[in-house]
């Protein structure tokens, strides 16, 4: 994919951070709070995922550092609209968008090339690109009001990413998506990550984000909940696994019958137990419980994985 | 900033066969009975002054309502669209279009009231400024609404209002407030071309028409920020 079009540092005018958002309050008319206090850096070339479950705040944050609302309290610093080229800095895909529908994809895609500052020849050529790597080409020439969602989905993207924005905000990128289109997708922002721009998406997709983002900033209830690189988050939780039995049989004073290494996290039902991660991990909490005197009705693995990161964050389970 | 909005009005409209015939054939259809029905020039003009005015006028506000509401025009000047340039490029191809789509109902009216070409052309040109206003209306009553009903209400009453102080309904006494405000209403002039093209005599509100037709724009463009920001419902939380 060609490169040329991404703002350099000068003309984004900042080299750290590309948003800087602090103490960040929004409410809906309804009066009920949607974000509180929340703070977020993004520096340039970061690629930054907004991850937790419905009504976490995810996207209204995106509609705010995309201008469509404007905060109750707090500071947020974002680029300019234009760049000194005249080039519009953001692209936001919103998790549904309109479109002109009795037009075709491509020229919707061109008109918002063409909104965003590129030149004729430029709008073409860019959009041509996008089109042909989200896996649009056959339907670029139909009218949008034949398209399917994923058909749709795709448009926003390309409308969103043509320009080459410096700061691209997506919310859901990949629903509707089919997996080659997920790929393409996430290749197309690494690169855009390695020229210097900046993406922010908000996403369920525990499975993809990982290959994609550098840093996962978890949300809950309108909070930021934990954040970091996907390492460092994983490291968090320690090196220990989690099993959650259910038991037909539970024994008195489990806990102090259990052996040194297995820790019982929750006494409820579920039983909780953690033991230190490893080939033999499952083996030795049900023994340790058999040889209790429980008898086990059955178990689920709590790896270390970014929802169990979520789940120690918040108290709460991760549900897509 | 090029013409845009402008260029994307026309293909939409293009691209939009049936609603473009339609918009053809319906006042066409209205203006047919009235041009062939041997009605009273007074009568006729004011049937067409009603219909031209309120279909610039429906014309402009519905569209701008209904796409704020899909988020289209939020999308629009998100993506680069100034504001001014969203609302009266908007309207400049709006006003083109409406002047297209009307003159073949004009021309029947002319035919019917038997109009020299010459009289057919001021009351064209007179028919486009009109529209120009209408189509400017548009975008005001629209960023005071907040549903498709009210912006139709709002377009309904503001235009009839506004025809009603050009003196289409009733001819002002002279040197009463009603006459002042039909000399300086955008709308009388074109009642009066209408009327002219049966009537032969001079097109009193040109003066007033032009007027309008600098002042509005200059309005909304000062606006266009607050205006758009109504249309998007940019709302602090």
């Amino acid at each position: 994919m060609a490169t040329a079009g991404v703002l350099d540092a000068s003309e984004i005018g900042r080299t750290a951070g590309m948003v800087q958002a602090a103490g960040l309050r929004y409410a809906y008319r309804s009066g009920a709070p949607v974000l509180h206090d929340v703070d977020l850096e993004v520096r340039v070339g970061e690629i930054v995922a907004l991850v937790g479950p419905n009504g976490a705040g995810k996207s209204t944050l995106l509609r705010i550092l995309a201008g469509d609302l404007v905060p109750g309290a707090g500071t947020l610093e974002l680029p300019a609209r234009r760049s000194a080229a005249g080039r519009v800095m953001l692209g936001y895909a919103a998790e549904e968008g309109a479109h002109f529908e009795s037009l075709s994809g491509l020229q919707n895609a061109l008109f918002f090339a063409r909104a965003a500052g590129l030149g004729r020849a430029e709008a073409r050529a860019a959009v041509a690109e996008y089109i042909e790597a989200l896996g649009l080409t056959a339907e670029g020439q139909q009218r949008v009001s034949d398209y399917s969602f994923g058909a749709r989905r795709k448009l926003l993207l390309v409308e969103a990413l043509a320009h080459r924005p410096a700061l691209t905000l997506l919310d859901e990128p990949f629903a509707g998506l089919d997996q080659a289109s997920r790929v393409a997708l996430i290749n197309i922002l690494r690169l855009q990550a390695v020229n210097r721009g900046t993406v922010v998406v908000a996403s369920h997709d525990l499975v993809l984000l990982p290959e994609l983002a550098d840093r996962i900033v978890f949300m809950h209830e309108g909070r930021v909940a934990a954040s970091g690189r996907v390492a460092e988050l994983l490291a968090s939780v320690g090196r220990t696994t989690r099993f959650e039995f259910d038991l037909d049989r539970r024994p008195e004073g489990l806990e102090g019958r259990l052996r040194a290494g297995i820790r019982v996290v929750s006494d409820g039902d579920p039983l909780v137990l953690e033991v230190n991660r490893g080939q033999g991990a499952l083996a030795e909490a049900c023994g340790a419980l058999v040889a209790a005197g429980a008898v086990v009705r059955s178990v689920k693995v709590r790896d270390a994985d970014l929802a169990e990161v979520f789940r120690r964050a918040t108290g709460s389970e991760f549900e897509p | 900033m090029t013409a845009l909005v402008w260029g994307l009005e026309w293909r939409i409209a293009l691209a939009r066969r049936r609603l473009f015939v339609l918009n053809t054939l319906v006042p066409f259809l209205l203006v047919v009975p009235v041009a062939t029905g041997a009605a009273p020039a007074v009568h006729a003009s004011v049937v067409y002054a009603v219909l031209f005015a309120i279909f610039s006028a429906f014309g402009s506000a519905i569209p701008v309502v209904r796409d704020a509401e899909s988020g289209i025009a939020g999308r629009m000047l998100r993506g680069g669209i100034s504001p001014s340039s969203y609302l009266l490029q908007r309207a400049a191809a709006g006003a083109a279009l409406d002047a297209l789509q009307l003159t073949p109902a004009l021309a029947v009216a002319a035919l019917g009231a038997g109009a020299s070409p010459e009289r057919l052309l001021v009351t064209f040109g007179v028919l486009t400024g009109t529209a120009w206003i209408g189509n400017l209306i548009g975008p005001l009553v629209a960023a005071t609404t907040r549903s498709l009903a009210e912006a139709a209400l709002f377009t309904a009453v503001g235009t009839l209002l506004l025809l009603h102080m050009s003196g289409v309904f009733r001819t002002p006494l002279p040197g009463s407030y009603g006459a002042l405000f039909e000399a300086a209403s955008p709308f009388r002039a074109l009642h009066e071309s209408l009327l002219s093209m049966s009537l032969p005599g001079p097109v009193g509100g040109v003066g007033a028409l032009g007027a309008w037709g600098l002042l509005l724009p200059a309005v909304i463009a000062v606006l266009a920020g607050p205006i758009t920001r109504s249309l998007r419902g940019v709302i602090r939380g």
